[in-house]
């Protein structure tokens, strides 16, 4: 009897259960986790986001395993989870900030970019009919000079953070995070931390095709992709490398 | 898109509200406009913003004595009047309140450079027909006056002048303006200015409004004659 009427409250996204819980949402929650994860460290100096993207077959082309976006010249995403959920979003978000410079002719501000696509979000928790979107997303830039570093969750809710991961095994990486980071970090110590906490949770180490690392400095405020050989180098650097 | 909220807004729309939809110049004779000569300049302290006072019909009958054509809009910027009167003042309306929802929704003010952008794009997309504001302001990057021109067009410049006065009013500036000069001479040459135009333009006069722009915020004073402004 119990599970019956617990079934019935989570059919609807709309309907809160007795104890105020929206299932729907808990669920896209799980989907998250079923996601490999990505991770994002904020330092003095700029922004780093990298993301697991380990592929499933040798056979597929990894350059079509997307999980970080470009928004624009100076923002980036990381997602975990549905990555066509994620596709959605990225839209949004990249229509938002095409709309602020059309509007005021001013790059958009990391902040209320994060926040355009919360409340976007937030919308698939109240209406009638939709589905929650099963995706978490890390959103990462510069700001008036100062770097930034927002994650949004489905259920339209902001958060920002120093360092943060999202996706599969993200309490222990973030867990991993907590006693690793420092805030008098440079760039580049934030760039082996994020791959220093990927890497705490892949007993098999990393493999720069398996990893997706872009940074944006306060420098020049430009979202800038790592290629395949500097991760390689770092991971050789820093000895998180497999076997093979 | 699936966009139920509409939250992917044109930017040439307002947020709030939609721009009025009507033809442009249409029963033209019967609108009260200001022939008007507002006058912006920039100094290193701020920006003094100064207008006459003169509403016309049909270019021939003073309908209103004591118009204040220069109105605050932002934290730290106004904008003047100049043109079809109803057509800049809910164009006035409609920019304060998207500078509002903008400082409201980010917790800081729109830059100066934003709000003419803004202010151009309204310009633009609606049918504010002939209306020819300047916008002037102080923000975290120092003092701007702005003009936006009926078509959209917005220009920064150190000083700058629009309205039926136009010609006397720039010639009264040019060459007296100095970037290093004080607040309180823009003030003067400002009010000279206006002056100048009253003399001779049949669309400007009767008195002057004056508006001081500073970080610290919008100063309006209205004055009957020119030598109680000074």
């Amino acid at each position: 009897m119990q599970g019956n009427e617990q079934q019935a409250y989570d059919r609807g996204i709309t309907i809160f259960s007795p104890d105020g819980r929206l299932y729907q949402v808990e669920y896209a929650r799980e989907a998250v986790k079923r996601g490999t994860a990505s991770v994002g460290v904020r330092t003095e100096d700029g922004v780093v986001i990298a993301a697991d993207r380990h592929a499933r077959s040798p056979l597929i082309e990894r350059d079509s395993i997307e999980k970080i976006h470009e928004i624009d010249s100076h923002v980036g995403v990381a997602s975990a989870g549905h990555v066509a959920d994620a596709r959605q979003l990225i839209d949004v978000a990249r229509r938002q900030a095409q709309v602020n410079r059309l509007r005021y002719d001013e790059p958009a501000s990391v902040e209320s970019l994060t926040k355009e696509i919360t409340d976007y979000i937030q919308q698939y928790t109240q209406t009638g009919g939709a589905r929650p979107f099963g995706v978490a997303l890390l959103v990462a830039g510069i700001e008036d000079g100062e770097p930034r570093l927002f994650e949004t969750d489905p259920s339209g809710t902001p958060y920002e953070w120093q360092a943060v991961a999202i996706g599969g095994s993200r309490e222990d990486i973030q867990t991993f995070l907590e006693d690793e980071y420092a805030e008098e970090m440079d760039l580049e110590a934030g760039i082996e931390l994020a791959l220093r906490a990927l890497a705490s949770v892949n007993e098999d180490g990393l493999d720069a095709t398996g990893v997706d690392i872009a940074t944006i400095d306060v420098e020049t405020e430009q979202f800038q992709k790592l290629s395949e050989e500097d991760i390689a180098e770092r991971l050789e650097e820093f000895e998180l490398g497999g076997e093979n | 898109m699936y966009d139920p909220e509409n939250r992917l807004t044109d930017a040439h729309e307002p947020e709030v509200g939609t721009l009025p939809n009507e033809d442009g110049g249409r029963d033209e004779e019967n609108v009260v406009k200001t022939g008007t000569t507002t006058v912006g300049i920039a100094t290193e302290n701020g920006v003094v913003i100064a207008t006459d006072r003169r509403a016309s019909l049909g270019g021939r009958f003073v309908s209103n004595k004591q118009v204040q054509k220069v109105e605050q809009i932002h934290p730290t910027a106004a904008m003047t009047l100049v043109g079809s009167v109803g057509g800049a003042q809910s164009f006035i309306r409609s920019l304060r309140a998207e500078a509002d929802l903008y400082e409201v929704r980010r917790d800081e003010p729109l830059s100066i450079h934003a709000l003419a952008t803004l202010a151009g794009n309204f310009a633009r997309g609606g049918p504010y027909f002939a209306i020819n504001p300047i916008v002037g302001g102080v923000d975290e990057e120092g003092s701007h006056v702005y003009s936006v021109d009926p078509a959209g067009g917005v220009l920064e410049d150190d000083y700058t002048v629009t309205g039926s006065g136009t010609m006397v009013a720039t010639g009264t500036i040019e060459g007296q303006y100095d970037p290093e000069m004080s607040l309180g001479e823009a003030r003067d040459l400002a009010i000279r200015a206006v002056n100048a135009a009253a003399e001779r333009d049949t669309g400007s006069g009767n008195g002057v409004v004056l508006a001081e722009i500073t970080g610290e915020g919008v100063e309006i004073d209205a004055f009957d004659d020119y030598e109680s402004a000074e």
